[in-house]
C-alpha cells in the first residue's frame, strides 16, 4: 500500500517511478535468494555439507608441478593405481598454454608421490614440485573452526551495525544484505562444482568485510543526512556505492585475465570476491535500499 | 601550493619511518645468517646479520668468495689455525680446528621477511599425540627441537607455538631449506635412542649417557665404504665414534663383565643392540678385549641405499648426520605427530612473487583509469592512487618491525586492505564534493562516520580469524587489521586534508 502523505508540497511532487516500483525491486532479490537456500538446503541433504571441501579442508596431499603436462593422460595413469585422484590445470588465460597441474588425492603424499614419478618418468624433489598434506584429523578441526570463525565474524559485525545505527530495521536490512551476499556466491560455487579451500572460506570473511561498506554507506546517508529527497539520498549513495563496487571488481578481474603464476589458493580467493561484489550490487541496490526507503516511508522520515 | 597540513605531516613521518624499518639496503656483500650457540665463533662475538668483508686476508664480496676462501683455509684436516674476520667495525682472531660454525647469506635487499609461499621451502604443523600440553611443555618441546635443528645444521628456522579456538595445541614449523625427511626425523619421530644388551639397557640418546659425538671429522666420523647391494642398487656404510660419560661406561663395563666368548674367540656372545624408538636400527658385535672395561668409546655403525652410489653415500651421510643430531640432544619428551606438511618449491616461490608484482602494476593502472573516467581530476587520481600505495608501504614496514613472515595469506591480507582504502578514499572524496550547503568538514565528518563504521565490521570480520585453524591464516587477518588501521589513523585524515585543499581551490 502505497502512504499518502498529509503534507501539500509533497502532494504536489509526482511519484516517480522508484516510489511506485520499489517494493517490487525487493522481489528479484529475496526469490534468488529463497532459491539459493533451498538449493543449500538439498545440497546439504545429499552432500552432508553446505560446500565441497578441497584436500586442505578434507585431508589429503596436493602436488602443484610447473610446466605443460598433459592433464587427461596424466589423470588417467595415476587413476589406474590411486582410485581417488584429481587432476587440475592452471591454464594462461591468453594463450591457453598450461603452466601448471595440479594433483589431489586424499592418500599421504608417501603414495601419491611414487605413483606419480611412476607415471612423469621423473623423480620429484622439492625444487620442481610443491606439496601440501594436510592431515584428515587436523583438515576436519580446521574446518570446523573457520566456520566458527566466519559465524563469530558475522555476529561481530551485526553487533557493530547495530551499534551505528541504533534503530532495528535499517540494522536488520543490513546484516541481511550481507548474509545474502555470502549465500549467493556460496550457492554458485557449489553449481559450478568448485572444491573450496581454506583460503577460500577466508575470502569469504574478506567478502563480509567488503561487502558491508556500501550497506553502511547507503544507510548513513539515508539516516543521518539532511539534505535532498529520500530518493536523492538513495540515488547519491548509488553513485557513490556502485562506484566502489566497480573498482572492487576491477581490482579483482586482472587476477583472471591478465596475471597468472598465482597459486590457486589465490585465485579462489578473487574469485570468490568477484561473485561477492555482483551480489553486493544487487543486495545493497536492490535489497538495503528497498528496505530502506520502505522503512523511512512508513517512518516518515525525510 | 597549500600549506601543508598536520595530518599530512603525519603521513609524510610514517612514510619515513616505515622506510627506515623496511630499510632497503644499497649494501652488497655476505652477511652471518646464523652462529651455532656457544660455539668458538660465538663466543668471539660473532653474531647475525654482521657482513663479513674478509677472510685471513681475501676480501670478502659475494659468496663464492666466502666459500672459496673458507675452503683454502680448511683444505687439510685436524690442525689448530688462526682465522682472522674482517667486519665493517674490527677484526676478529680466532684459533679452531674445525669448520666455522657460523652460515653465511647475501646482505638481504630489505628486512621485510618473506614467508616460504615466496621464497620456498618447508612447513610443518606439529601436534602431540593423544595429550594436551601446557605452554611450559610445549616451550620445552620448542627448546629441544630448536637444538636438533642448530646441531643438524638447518638454519632459517622459526618454530613457534599455535594455539586454535579450541585450545589444541601446535608446533608451527618453518624452514627455508629441508626435505620432509629432515622434518619427519628431526622435529617429528620422538628419537628416542637405547644401547642394549639382551633386555638390559647400557645407555641412552641424550647428555645423561653420552658426553660427546664424533662428527664433522673424518678421522672419527666417516663413510666406511660403498659395495653393490643385493638386489641391485648400493649400499655404503657409515660409523661414528661416541663417547660415553663414566656412569654409562661404569654400566656398560658391569654388563659385559659376565657374558661369555663366543665360539670364534673373538668377540662376545650377546651383541649391542641400537633401537630408536622401540625399532632395531643396528647390532654390534662386542670385542672380547672390552668385556667388563670401563670404556668410553662406542664406534656406532650404519648404512644407507640408494640407486647407485653416489645416491647411497648421500643418504648413508644423512642417516649419520641425523642419528648424530638425535644422540647428542636424546629424545624429545612427548611422541608427536605431523599433522600438516607443505613444501613450496622456490621457483614456484618465484612466480608468485613476479605474479604478485604484475599484479599490483595492473591494478594500479585499470583503478587509476577509472578513478580518471570518474573524477576527470589528475589530482584526485594520483592523490588517491598514492594514498593506497602509502597504505601498503606503512604496512609493510610494520609487518617488516614486528618481523612478520610475509605469507600468501599475508599478501592476500594487504590487497584486501588497499581495496577497502580505496573504497573509503571515494566516500571521502564523494562526500566532500557533494552537497555545498553544507559546511566541508560537516561533510568530512559524516565520511569519517561511514568510514569508522566499516574500520569496525572489518575489525569485527577478522578477530575470529585469529585464533581458527591453528593460525595458518592468521596473517591474513594481521595485514588486513594493520591495514585499515594505518588507515584510519594515518592515511585517511592525511587524504581528507588533501581532497578538502584541492576542493578549496
Amino acid at each position: 500500500m502505497e502512504q499518502v502523505t498529509g503534507k501539500a508540497n509533497q502532494d504536489a511532487h509526482q511519484k516517480s517511478w522508484y516510489d511506485r516500483h520499489y517494493k517490487k525491486l525487493l522481489i528479484l532479490p529475496l526469490v534468488l535468494l529463497a532459491f539459493c537456500l533451498v538449493y543449500l538446503f538439498f545440497f546439504y541433504q545429499q552432500n552432508g555439507d553446505i560446500m565441497r571441501k578441497d584436500v586442505s579442508l578434507s585431508g589429503g596431499t596436493t602436488i602443484t608441478i610447473q610446466g605443460d603436462i598433459e592433464r587427461e593422460g596424466l589423470e588417467r595413469q595415476l587413476r589406474e593405481e590411486i582410485s581417488d585422484v584429481g587432476v587440475r590445470t592452471i591454464t594462461e588465460l591468453r594463450s591457453g598454454k598450461v603452466i601448471a597441474v595440479i594433483i589431489e588425492s586424499s592418500v599421504m603424499p608417501e603414495e601419491l608421490k611414487p605413483a606419480l614419478e611412476n607415471v612423469l618418468g621423473y623423480k620429484l624433489t622439492n625444487e620442481n614440485s610443491t606439496t601440501e598434506f594436510t592431515g584428515s584429523s587436523l583438515s576436519n578441526n580446521f574446518y570446523r573452526q573457520l566456520v566458527i570463525a566466519l559465524i563469530f565474524s558475522f555476529i561481530l559485525i551485526s553487533i557493530v551495525v547495530f551499534i551505528m545505527f541504533r534503530t532495528f530495521v535499517p540494522s536488520f536490512a543490513v546484516v541481511f544484505a550481507i548474509f545474502a551476499d555470502v549465500v549467493m556466491p556460496l550457492t554458485l560455487i557449489n553449481i559450478l562444482g568448485v572444491k573450496l579451500s581454506a583460503a577460500g572460506i577466508a575470502a569469504f570473511l574478506m567478502l563480509i568485510g567488503y561487502s558491508v561498506d556500501t550497506d553502511i554507506l547507503l544507510t548513513t546517508r539515508v539516516l543521518k543526512k539532511k539534505e535532498g529527497s529520500i530518493n536523492e539520498r538513495i540515488y547519491g549513495a548509488f553513485k557513490t556505492g556502485i562506484f566502489m563496487n566497480i573498482t572492487g571488481l576491477l581490482a579483482v578481474l586482472p587476477a583472471f585475465f591478465i596475471v597468472t603464476g598465482l597459486p590457486a589458493s589465490f585465485r579462489q580467493i578473487f574469485f570468490i570476491l568477484a561473485l561477492g561484489l555482483i551480489a553486493d550490487i544487487l543486495n545493497t541496490w536492490l535489497t538495503n535500499a528497498s528496505i530502506l526507503k520502505w522503512y523511512a516511508d512508513k517512518k516518515r522520515i525525510s | 601550493m597549500a600549506k601543508v597540513g598536520i595530518r599530512v605531516w603525519i603521513l609524510i613521518v610514517a612514510l619515513f619511518l616505515a622506510l627506515l624499518t623496511i630499510s632497503p639496503s644499497i649494501k652488497t656483500g655476505v652477511e652471518i645468517t646464523s652462529v651455532e650457540r656457544n660455539s668458538t665463533a660465538f663466543n668471539e662475538g660473532l653474531r647475525t646479520e654482521v657482513q663479513i668483508t674478509s677472510l685471513n686476508g681475501d676480501k670478502i664480496e659475494t659468496i663464492e668468495d666466502y666459500t672459496a676462501a673458507i675452503g683454502k683455509l680448511f683444505e687439510s684436516s685436524n690442525e689448530t689455525r688462526k682465522v682472522v674476520i674482517g667486519t665493517p667495525e674490527e677484526e676478529i682472531i680466532m684459533f679452531t680446528d674445525k669448520a666455522l660454525e657460523i652460515t653465511v647469506g647475501k646482505i638481504p635487499k630489505t628486512r621485510i621477511k618473506t614467508g616460504l609461499d615466496l621464497s620456498g621451502g618447508a612447513r610443518a604443523l606439529i601436534a602431540p599425540a593423544n595429550v594436551t600440553l601446557t605452554l611450559e611443555q610445549t616451550n620445552d618441546l620448542i627448546a629441544v627441537m630448536n637444538q636438533r635443528l642448530n646441531v643438524y645444521g638447518i638454519k632459517d628456522v622459526t618454530i613457534r607455538s599455535v594455539r586454535d579456538l579450541r585450545g589444541n595445541n601446535f608446533i608451527l614449523v618453518e624452514i627455508a631449506e629441508a626435505t620432509p625427511a629432515d622434518i619427519e626425523t628431526l622435529l617429528a619421530s620422538q628419537g628416542k635412542f637405547t644401547a642394549k644388551i639382551g633386555n638390559t639397557t647400557v645407555f641412552e640418546g641424550g647428555e645423561h649417557d653420552i658426553s660427546d659425538v664424533c662428527r664433522n671429522n673424518a678421522q672419527c666420523a666417516r663413510i666406511a665404504g660403498c659395495f653393490p647391494a643385493e638386489g641391485g642398487g648400493s649400499l655404503c656404510n657409515f660409523e661414528f665414534v661416541v663417547y660415553l660419560t663414566s656412569d654409562a661406561a661404569k654400566r656398560h663395563a658391569a654388563i659385559t663383565k659376565n657374558i661369555s666368548v663366543d665360539e670364534t674367540g673373538q668377540y662376545l656372545k650377546d651383541k649391542l643392540y641400537l633401537y630408536i624408538d622401540e625399532q632395531e636400527v643396528d647390532s654390534l658385535l662386542i670385542g672380547t678385549d672390552l668385556r667388563g672395561q670401563v670404556t668410553t668409546e662406542i664406534l656406532i655403525r650404519g648404512g644407507g641405499t640408494g640407486a647407485n652410489d653416489q645416491e647411497a653415500y648421500k643418504d648413508a651421510q644423512n642417516s649419520m648426520h641425523r642419528l648424530q643430531t638425535v644422540l647428542i640432544t636424546g629424545s624429545l619428551p612427548y611422541k608427536l605427530e605431523i599433522v600438516k606438511l607443505d613444501t613450496v618449491s622456490p621457483l614456484l616461490g618465484d612466480t608468485f612473487a613476479r605474479g604478485l608484482m604484475f599484479l599490483g602494476l595492473a591494478v594500479f593502472i585499470v583503478i587509476s583509469a577509472a578513478l580518471f573516467v570518474r573524477y576527470r581530476k589528475i589530482k584526485i587520481t594520483l592523490a588517491v592512487i598514492l594514498t593506497m600505495f602509502s597504505e601498503a608501504f606503512i604496512t609493510l614496514g610494520v609487518a617488516a618491525l614486528i618481523g612478520w613472515n610475509l605469507d600468501a595469506p599475508s599478501i592476500a591480507g594487504i590487497i584486501a586492505g588497499m581495496g577497502t582504502g580505496v573504497n573509503d578514499q571515494i566516500v571521502i572524496i564523494d562526500e566532500s564534493t557533494s552537497n555545498r550547503n553544507v559546511s566541508i568538514r560537516e561533510r568530512i565528518k559524516r565520511a569519517l562516520f561511514i568510514i569508522v563504521g566499516a574500520f569496525a565490521t572489518i575489525i569485527a570480520a577478522m578477530v575470529p580469524l585469529f585464533w581458527a585453524g591453528a593460525g595458518l591464516l592468521r596473517g591474513f587477518a594481521l595485514t588486513t587489521i594493520i591495514g585499515v588501521t594505518v588507515g584510519i589513523l594515518i592515511t585517511r585524515p592525511a587524504f581528507a586534508e588533501i581532497v578538502r585543499k584541492l576542493e578549496d581551490y
